[in-house]
């Protein structure tokens, strides 16, 4: 199952935040998906994931719109901000609703939970969870239905070293297994690795959209992590909205 | 006033002039009040109408503005985690606490003015007809009237601060400010013991508190007009004090 | 790098994409199993709501048992405080009124009765404005005629045509039914054949119009027929501060003279419900009674033959209702905006991108838990609040159990109503506090300005029609009777509209909110 996207607009008042943005994403790897703040990124899974609607333009997923897919977090998982949760509901109970909702059985919950560590915790209310467990939870939600597609919105946001570490795994695994994995993130050292390809976005275009190793030697960086990061900081020199001074 | 204080009030007027929020329900206090009782006002009267009251009837719907008022200058922080950065710039809880009801109380009796302004003037301008006594400010108990509703509703806007700050999630609060009163209202009517329904509307913030609106029938009242305001002064301050001290030792 | 600013293709895919999205909502329906088990999930794994919930029923039944434990009546019988009587019940269950003097004689199988009403006159005692002289006059419902009833016994069924002190002829039986006769007319007649009494009536004695024919079902063959008056108290109504309404009855008394009674006497002499004592004027001045002279029967009495509504109404244990529906309004709202809040609407909108079938389930939920809490909450606190009035020596009307049930259910379905319009508000602003504030202000405010004496009678009827407060009428236990004068105002429990039509009206603005949330819902962005 791809991802495309098709020159996708969309304006927020005299805000341009998306202005023309197409890309593909394939399945069988990680595609890192990369760009300043406001660049259009959270826009742009937004539109995917059928939240927001474009002015123009179209994001289907394996040919269709997002909107019109049956039980839809057995096609695509999602995770976008790890603090969505009701306080006051357990893990495992926020696992529960989103199963019913997808007619998946109860015991899948208890899958996922283990999957993402979280086992010990699944009685706990999430309300009193670490951004870290909120992050595996959200991942949980996401690998629910077992989908061929994820779309995850910066998800190594508040991991210790030792939990990115666990995600790098899991994600090249998740793509390792065939499926289309979509990974936001505005650290390239966190995509180091694991990204097969790089989508660059900066205000609301694609920069740039090219496997690792070519997008390193196109820029003629050094090499290894230093060289990554060289390679993003000259794509997106010109596109990013607020950078101080020094850099 | 303390230069804290002082500082306090600023800060906490600086954030409601920034946010569109709080000056819609201001807004909202005016028009609600204003547009009810002119409704209420052109249903029409009879001879024995007390026309000061009826007018003034809107300051059952401006109320609910007025509450939302009070609880929204607290609860918006809570909801968003702005009262830390509050907490971090202020430590001291209770001038912060006391900067806001003090703002609460200005800007809503100022809201509060132009509410009762607008309906006695909408009372004078179209009278309520069917021989309703015409209105006259120049009647002391019109004017107690008139002042006393402008300050019911700081009143229950300085109530709704005090429970926002109590329950913290804001619907809750708005359920609490809102239903307790209807509570006390509500079984009033209903009791079959005089004794015991003349308790009730002593000690109801809403019934005793608006018999400031009343201009005849007051020998029949069990509670004086401005005593009465004072019951709901005494629900304020209470909710206030309760709300402050939970704000002091609760975690932010 | 610049590009057109609207690819064609582009335009014309998502177009076709947006009419097989339409076609597919359609095809698998608003409701969804799996969402409205996903939603309920939600709503049950939330302590807060959950307990809000509970804290509804709770609230609602023990104002029922403080409001119905703390009331107490007795009567006075002289100096001595003793026990109410028990409440005379009419054939349908109700509780009547059954007093009037009554010159009567046996009716064994079939017959007829037929009498002109040559005149009729009464005064009444101390009437306002200045409730300082006794006046001669008729108050409206003043009755004067003739009547086949079982026996003699208080509440027995009948049948009865009269004339009115202002309403002209009409047609009653058991009390509660009433029909219209024609116009002008003087005389009456009543025909028994079996079960079946039929009522006429006549302007000149010759053409005679059929008024209605009535069953009075197990009639024995032997009743008691004849000529009766009766009238009631004058009532007057002025406001009570608290609230509520203070109603003053003034004794009256009628008088009428019947002639071209045939069959002819004789007549018997009976008071029926006679009563604990005698006014002044009775004493002084003219008692109830019978006198015949020649063909003529001129018959005085007081009293009713009619419904009762001055004991207490059943309704009272329910008076909680209001204060619970406010508990579940904030848990409805707070069902819808603390998704808004966390964020959590975006996953739910992940899971289910169809809006319409998501905003239906959180409504279903909502609706269905309010309808469950409000069902046992009114079933409790009605028979709860029942006994312990009895029991308090209160004397409740009595209403029948199919009653019982419709004012439970409607009371449930009352909740309900307001808890969708409480959600939808929610969906509808997204903010907790002002959806709560809103479904306060236009369901508790309007019901209290109308039922707290605070607005005039006129204006609360208004509103309670017009509000989403209207569905509060499912509550009304106890019905208007036009043929008895009352207050019947929304401050003395009295709707304007009937159950179902309040019911309707509140459900109608559920409806409305529930469309304009789904609408913003479609049209924003999550």
């Amino acid at each position: 199952m791809h991802i495309e996207v098709n020159d996708l607009r969309k304006r927020y008042g005299p805000a341009v935040a998306l202005d023309g943005m197409s890309f593909t994403v394939r399945p069988g790897h990680v595609t890192g998906f990369v760009g300043p703040n406001g660049a259009g990124k959270s826009t742009a899974m937004r539109v995917i994931l059928g939240l927001d609607a474009p002015d123009s333009g179209s994001a289907l997923i394996g040919g269709r719109p997002y909107r019109s897919l049956r039980r839809p977090l057995t096609h695509v998982g999602a995770l976008l901000d790890a603090g969505a949760l009701q306080p006051g509901r357990t893990a495992r109970n926020h696992l529960l609703w989103l199963a019913h909702s997808q007619d998946l059985p109860a015991s899948r919950t208890d899958e996922v939970l283990d999957l993402t560590g979280l086992g010990a915790v699944a009685r706990r209310r999430a309300g009193g969870f670490s951004l870290g467990m909120r992050q595996r939870l959200g991942l949980a939600a996401a690998l629910l239905g077992d989908p061929a597609v994820l779309v995850l919105d910066e998800p190594f946001n508040g991991l210790d070293p030792e939990g990115i570490v666990w995600m790098r795994g899991l994600l090249a695994d998740l793509a390792g297994q065939g499926r289309a994995v979509l990974v936001s993130s505005h650290l390239m050292s966190e995509l180091q690795d694991i990204a097969g390809r790089l989508v660059v976005v900066g205000r609301g275009r694609v920069i740039a959209d090219a496997p690792v190793a070519e997008l390193i030697a196109q820029t003629g960086g050094g090499d290894g992590r230093a060289g990554l990061e060289q390679a993003y900081l000259r794509l997106t020199r010109d596109a990013a909205e607020f950078r101080g001074t020094t850099s | 006033m303390t230069g804290e204080l002082r500082a306090g009030l600023r800060a906490e007027l600086t954030k409601l002039r920034t946010t569109p929020a709080p000056a819609w329900l201001l807004a909202a206090i005016v028009a609600l009040t204003v547009g009810a009782g002119a409704a209420a006002t052109a249903v029409g009267g009879s001879p024995g109408t007390d026309t000061p009251r009826l007018a003034l009837t809107g300051v059952q719907l401006g109320q609910a503005a007025a509450v939302m008022f009070g609880i929204s200058v607290i609860s918006g922080e809570y909801a968003t985690g702005l009262i830390r950065t509050t907490f971090t710039a202020m430590p001291r809880r209770a001038s912060v606490l006391a900067a806001k009801a003090g703002l609460v109380a200005g800007l809503g009796l100022a809201a509060g003015a132009l509410a009762v302004l607008g309906s006695l003037l909408a009372a004078t301008l179209a009278p309520p007809g069917g021989g309703a006594p015409a209105l006259s400010l120049a009647d002391g108990a019109t004017l107690r009237a008139a002042i006393g509703s402008a300050l019911y509703l700081t009143l229950m806007a300085v109530f709704g601060l005090g429970v926002g700050a109590a329950v913290q999630d804001a619907a809750t609060a708005a359920g609490v400010a809102l239903g307790v009163p209807y509570l006390l209202t509500i079984v009033m009517t209903v009791v079959n013991d005089q004794d015991l329904g003349r308790l009730l509307y002593r000690i109801s913030p809403m019934s005793a508190g608006l018999t400031v609106q009343m201009t005849t029938d007051l020998s029949a009242s069990p509670i004086g007009p401005w005593a009465g305001l004072g019951v709901l002064a005494a629900w304020a301050a209470a909710a206030l004090a309760g709300g402050g001290l939970l704000v002091l030792v609760r975690d932010a | 790098m610049s590009r057109p600013a609207a690819h064609p293709d582009a335009m014309n895919r998502g177009s076709m994409n947006q009419g097989a999205m339409n076609r597919d909502a359609l095809r698998r329906g608003l409701i969804d199993r799996a969402v409205l088990r996903a939603e309920w999930t939600k709503f049950r794994t939330v302590r807060g709501w959950v307990a809000g919930t509970v804290a509804a029923v709770l609230l609602i039944v023990a104002l029922a048992m403080l409001l119905a434990g703390g009331s107490h009546t007795s009567c006075s019988n002289g100096p001595v405080e003793v026990a109410c009587p028990a409440l005379p019940i009419g054939p349908g269950g109700q509780a009547v009124t059954d007093r009037f003097y009554f010159a009567h004689r046996e009716l064994t199988g079939d017959g007829t009765l037929t009498v002109r009403v040559a005149s009729m006159s009464g005064i009444i005692t101390y009437p306002p404005p200045d409730h300082d002289e006794i006046v001669p006059g008729l108050v409206p419902w003043a009755k004067a005629g003739i009547i086949v009833k079982q026996s003699l016994r208080v509440g027995a069924p009948y049948a009865a045509v009269m004339l009115t002190g202002k309403q002209g002829v009409h047609m009653q039986d058991d009390f509660v039914h009433d029909t219209p006769g024609p116009a002008g007319a003087r005389w009456l007649r009543l025909a028994r054949s079996g079960d079946a009494i039929t009522g006429y009536a006549s302007a000149d004695g010759i053409r005679w119009t059929a008024i209605d024919t009535v069953r009075l079902q197990g009639l024995p063959r032997t009743v008691r027929i004849g000529m009766f008056v009766t009238s009631p108290s004058d009532l007057s109504v002025s406001r009570n501060s608290l609230g509520g309404s203070i109603t003053q009855a003034r004794f009256t008394q009628a008088s009428a003279t019947f002639d071209h009674v045939t069959p002819g006497g004789p007549w018997s002499r009976d008071e029926v419900g006679g009563h604990e004592g005698m006014t002044d004027w009775e004493r002084y001045h003219r008692a109830n009674g019978v006198s015949e002279s020649g063909g003529t029967v001129t018959v005085t009495g007081t009293g009713d033959i009619a419904p009762r509504m001055d004991a207490v109404k059943p309704e009272v244990s329910l008076t909680g209702v209001a204060p619970g529906l406010i508990v579940l309004v904030v848990v409805a709202v707070t069902f819808v905006t603390a998704e808004y809040r966390r964020g959590l609407i975006r996953t739910t909108l992940l899971a289910t991108p169809g809006r319409g079938r998501v905003l239906a389930a959180k409504a279903v939920v909502a609706g269905a838990v309010a309808f469950a809490a409000g069902l046992v909450a009114a079933a409790v606190a009605l028979a709860l609040g029942t006994k312990m009035l009895t029991a308090g020596g209160n004397q409740v009307l009595p209403v029948s159990a199919l009653t019982e049930v419709r004012v439970v259910v409607g009371a449930a379905a009352l909740l309900a109503a307001c808890a969708v319009t409480a959600l939808a508000l929610g969906a509808l602003s997204r903010r907790g506090m002002v959806a709560v504030t809103a479904a306060i202000a236009v369901i508790i405010v309007p019901w209290t300005l109308a039922t707290a004496s605070i607005l005039p009678d006129e204006a609360a009827r208004w509103l309670l029609c017009l509000t989403p407060a209207a569905g509060f009428a499912a509550l009304q236990a106890i019905p208007a009777y036009p043929q008895v004068v009352a207050h019947y105002a929304p401050a003395d429990g009295y709707y304007p509209l009937p159950p179902w039509a309040g019911l309707a009206v509140s459900f109608g603005y559920a409806a409305l909110a529930l469309a304009f949330a789904l609408v913003r819902l479609r049209r924003a962005d999550a």
